[in-house]
């Protein structure tokens, strides 16, 4: 949460030479950041950035309070001075007001004042100008002490007009189902059940507690006495309120941080000096103060060993006392251990030995210690290969002239036919985000019919994919590989693809077998060894359709995981040939449609001085295959090659049903 | 014995050819090997002196040795002559080359794979845990108490019917520090751990994309300081943004690091000055900090004997500041547009 404070208010907490330029870079580099300095007229304007846990610091004062601890590490003399307070006077009598609180958790501290004699006008110049400066537009005196005090302690309160709160009662409790409150801007808002509020002596809602008071309530020029509330709520409360009622005013944004409920007082005594000042008032009643569970102090012990360990640098016992003594620690310290009292601003975030090592680094400050590289101590697990081989086989894809896209785990209903099969979002942010693909393709063909100016899709993407596994389990996360072309032997280019990939990853024998996909034809699964790795075909028209593609699409999909079992980066090296090879072409006529993989690995088993079969062209029923034979041991003579030749031919014409055309001699 | 030394002829001829550099020698070889008195020649009139079964069989083998090297003088001849005249022509030297296949890797992968190599060189190993992820690994076990915001269905996405007893609910990890429980979990300390993966979150504006990337550092060993994270952070803006640039920690709040910092890098424009690009000389990086003892220790960790820091940053974020590429909407990253993705 960030805040806007005026340099002239800053000052008067603390009496420094400092200048707000080192005051914005001091207090960023040991505390609080400082966004922005603005001027404004004779004054300066800090926006600062508080951290949730430093719900102090969103106070003038609490900001104060550490540069009086900062600004003397950089040489600066800094000195805090206290506000000043109005002691409140014990007494029973006065004027009375009735409080009920219906549970004890729903506000920890309970405190409230009724004030005479007000005089209801505008503040003094000062008043106007600082809260202009935070942003909060001055409406009369009574209404800015209240605002004016939060910004300087941190601690909102609330003005009621008391002769608006009937029979001067008020139970505080939480709100049932569709409770309606005009709140102070006016707005009527319908309340959920759960809401801290205060009803008066007539039922009437009078408070939304934390949030904003109500308008039948407020204080206006007539009112003659105002009742002051201070409290601390219930955190969780006020957020959930928020929340449900989608808006959040200064007031919530700190007490759903968890205020200080020793601060109260204070404020409270704050409160009733700025009232007597600026309206003429005086104190109508007694202190109104619930307070059930007072906070405890507490304390915590840190050693000289565990503060060095930690920052790095050693720091001496004596060094760490005076810098928890200037953030207000009250410390006891010996050789080698310091025992603190943590002091009841801090209370809602020193609680562990590490929290006093925090304070003591960052006064001491970070810009302080030096840059180290952790000692290389041995590393003994197995570095994890896979993401090599990934980046590998992206480069190659992108050397091959595809472009790589990233696309949304999540995906529309309209991507899916089997919305059981999915994990679903039970919070999704719009409607193309609510199922976690199981595969990757709807992606891909997503994202080729929406780039309808490209003319050829070369596309792949490599992603989870998510598998469910039940309600108690976690989904099996499949890293998956999909690759979608568009063009001219798409089918065929993407197998090229898929081969060269292989051997890439040095895997250098496969299988394709047909299959059946519904949304794919020509649909071929790819095995390694026996493990199906993937699979290959052309999306249907009807599919195509769907999506409004207008080309023939290919898609390769691979399960990365299986796929790299086999890659190997083992390399083989083959002796270089000693005596040429003899090439010829075999033309055979098929009788029917011809798979050609299983003919081109029944010539290469025939004998091992085949040693390559490539398909050179397919026109009609005829495949023309051309055929290297090559010997380690000698020049193949014509009688040799003639023998296998023979016996390929032979082999092709009874297996295949096929008939040879010619043969020509390279 | 005639069979090898016709072949060695054969050889021998084809060699040269392949050798020769102009027209001249070509004629040369013609010559000594076909000519009237060539070594050709001179092999033929050795025929009568066989065997007369193997004449037959001699002589054919002669007759393709001679098409062989007359085939290769052809065809080196021809080389030769194309080469010529194509030094001799005339050539546009303006016109487009003929391109060769381009594809494109996506920036993100880009990053990540230079991220990935920066910290390799300290010793760090490339992890990657679970996306969809136990409510326990991404909140609970970090120490966040029940009731912070980040645990509403407001800031996290939530799956449906996917609990568990122990770990609570199914969410969509939305950070890295996941991966620190899971880390711990798998290797005892020293833990030296890179984990570069996707993280969702319930937001989605021109700065926010609802999943993104991050990569979390996590160093676990015995007297680890903040020392040595502000010696990491350094060693990785150094080599990632270039050696003039410096980092600087500042505190900040997370709940599973005490202490924690805030890291900014020094601006590259203004080299610290301060300009309109930056706050005061100083660009946000990323949060950091000490890993809380209770991590640790929920890690399996005893945090009297070790200690650990730990940053997660997003990837996206540091892409943009080391490139300067001013992309209006990060969505842009993600929607798979190819006129944006052909660019890089």
């Amino acid at each position: 949460m960030n805040i806007l404070i005026s340099d002239s208010w800053l000052r008067d907490f603390i009496e420094t030479k400092a200048t707000p330029k080192q005051i914005g870079e001091y207090l960023s580099a040991c505390s609080q950041s400082v966004e922005k300095i603005t001027k404004a007229g004779d004054d300066f304007v800090y926006e600062i950035e508080v951290t949730t846990n430093r719900p102090d610091c969103l106070a003038v004062y609490g900001i104060a309070r550490e540069l009086s601890a900062i600004l003397p590490r950089f040489g600066i003399k800094a000195k805090l001075k206290k506000p000043k307070f109005e002691k409140i006077l014990k007494t029973e009598n006065g004027l009375p007001l009735n409080v009920e609180i219906s549970k004890k958790d729903l506000c920890p501290r309970f405190t409230a004042l009724i004030y005479n004699n007000i005089t209801v006008k505008p503040s003094p110049d000062f008043v106007q100008k600082r809260l202009n400066n935070s942003g909060i537009r001055s409406l009369n005196n009574v209404i800015d002490i209240s605002n004016y005090l939060m910004l300087e302690l941190g601690q909102p309160m609330h003005t009621f007009d008391y002769d608006k709160i009937l029979k001067h009662k008020m139970v505080l409790r939480e709100t049932k189902d569709n409770e309606e409150i005009i709140t102070l801007d006016g707005q009527k808002r319908i309340l959920k059940a759960g809401i801290i509020i205060i009803e008066d002596g007539e039922g009437r809602l009078v408070d939304l507690c934390g949030i904003m008071g109500a308008k039948n309530s407020e204080t206006d020029e007539n009112t003659k006495r105002v009742l002051l509330f201070v409290q601390t709520y219930n955190p969780m409360k006020i957020r959930r309120a928020c929340q449900a009622l989608g808006f959040r005013t200064e007031a919530a944004s700190r007490f759903e941080k968890g205020l200080d409920t020793e601060g109260v007082i204070p404020a409270m005594e704050r409160a009733t000096l700025l009232f007597k000042e600026w309206c003429g008032a005086n104190v109508g009643s007694k202190l109104f103060d619930i307070y059930p569970t007072p906070t405890k102090e507490k304390s915590v012990t840190i050693t000289k060993e565990k503060i060095t360990k930690l920052i790095g640098v050693p720091i001496d016992v004596k060094e760490a006392k005076n810098i928890l003594e200037s953030l207000g620690f009250v410390s006891k310290a010996t050789a080698d251990n310091i025992t603190v009292i943590v002091p009841h601003w801090r209370s809602g975030d020193i609680n562990i030995p590490e929290d006093l090592v925090e304070e003591i680094a960052r006064i001491y400050g970070y810009q302080n210690l030096p840059n180290v590289l952790p000692p290389i101590s041995t590393v003994d697990y197995k570095l994890d290969s896979v993401f090599g081989w990934e980046e590998k086989i992206k480069t190659a894809l992108k050397f091959w002239g595809f472009t790589e896209t990233m696309s949304y785990s999540l995906i529309s209903k309209n991507l899916i036919s089997n919305q059981e099969d999915h994990l679903k979002l039970s919070n999704p942010l719009t409607e193309d985000l609510v199922y976690l693909r199981t595969s990757l393709i709807p992606s891909l063909l997503d994202i080729s019919s929406k780039n309808p100016s490209e003319s050829e899709i070369k596309i792949f993407e490599m992603a989870n994919i998510y598998l469910p596994r039940g309600k108690n389990e976690l989904p099996d996360e499949i890293m998956t590989l999909t690759l979608a072309l568009t063009g001219k032997d798409t089918y065929f280019n993407l197998k090229g693809i898929l081969e060269s990939l292989l051997k890439e990853l040095g895997i250098f024998r496969f299988e394709i077998k047909q299959d059946q996909c519904p949304n794919l034809k020509n649909f071929a699964k790819i095995f390694i060894d026996k493990t199906e790795i993937g699979v290959i075909g052309e999306v249907t028209g009807e599919q195509s359709d769907k999506y409004g593609i207008k080309q023939k699409i290919v898609v390769l999909d691979i399960e990365l995981r299986k796929l790299l079992g086999f890659a190997s980066k083992a390399k083989k090296y083959i002796p270089l040939p000693k005596y040429p090879a003899v090439i010829e072409d075999l033309s055979f006529i098929f009788s029917s449609q011809i798979f050609i993989g299983p003919v081109i690995d029944q010539i290469k088993s025939v004998d091992k001085i085949v040693r390559k079969v490539e398909l050179l062209d397919s026109y009609q029923d005829t495949r023309t295959l051309r055929i290297t034979f090559q010997s380690e041991e000698k020049n193949l003579g014509d009688k040799e090659v003639s023998k296998i030749r023979e016996k390929i031919i032979k082999e092709v014409e009874k297996k295949f049903n096929a008939s040879l055309k010619f043969e020509k001699n390279i | 014995m005639v069979k090898d030394q016709i072949n060695n002829l054969k050889n021998e001829a084809v060699g040269e050819v392949l050798e020769a550099k102009d027209e001249k020698s070509l004629e040369e070889i013609r010559a000594r090997f076909l000519g009237r008195s060539g070594k050709i020649n001179e092999l033929t009139k050795e025929i009568p002196k066989l065997a007369a079964s193997e004449r037959g069989n001699i002589g054919k083998l002669i007759n393709e040795t001679k098409i062989t090297i007359e085939n290769a003088l052809r065809e080196s001849l021809n080389n030769l002559k194309e080469r010529t005249s194509e030094n001799e022509a005339w050539l546009d030297v303006t016109a487009p080359g003929i391109k060769s296949q381009e594809g494109h890797l996506h920036l993100v992968t880009e990053t990540i794979s230079e991220i990935t190599s920066i910290f390799s060189r300290l010793g760090f190993h490339r992890a990657r845990y679970p996306e969809v992820e136990w409510d326990y690994y991404a909140f609970e076990g970090l120490n966040f108490p029940e009731n912070h915001p980040a645990r509403d269905d407001w800031e996290t996405f939530f799956i449906e019917n996917l609990e568990n007893d122990k770990l609570g609910k199914g969410i969509l990890t939305p950070h890295t520090s996941s991966g620190q429980l899971r880390e711990m979990e798998s290797f005892k300390p020293p833990i030296r751990m890179i984990n570069i993966a996707k993280c969702y979150r319930r937001q989605s504006d021109i700065s926010h994309a609802p999943m993104f990337y991050q990569f979390e550092g996590l160093v676990v060993d015995k007297d680890i300081a903040v020392t040595h994270l502000k010696g990491t952070l350094d060693f990785f803006a150094k080599n990632f943004y270039g050696p003039k640039r410096k980092i600087r920690i500042r505190p900040f709040h997370f709940q599973f690091t005490e202490p924690s910092f805030e890291a900014d890098i020094s601006c590259g424009l203004c080299e610290g000055i301060g300009c309109k690009f930056c706050k005061q000389g100083w660009l946000e990086l990323g949060g950091a900090g000490m890993v809380h003892p209770t991590v640790l220790r929920n890690g399996g960790i005893d945090p009297e004997i070790y200690s650990g820091f730990a940053f997660g940053w997003g990837v996206e974020r540091n892409l943009m500041m080391k490139s300067g590429l001013k992309i209006d909407d990060i969505r842009l990253l993600y929607n798979n547009d190819l006129r944006f993705l052909k660019q890089f």
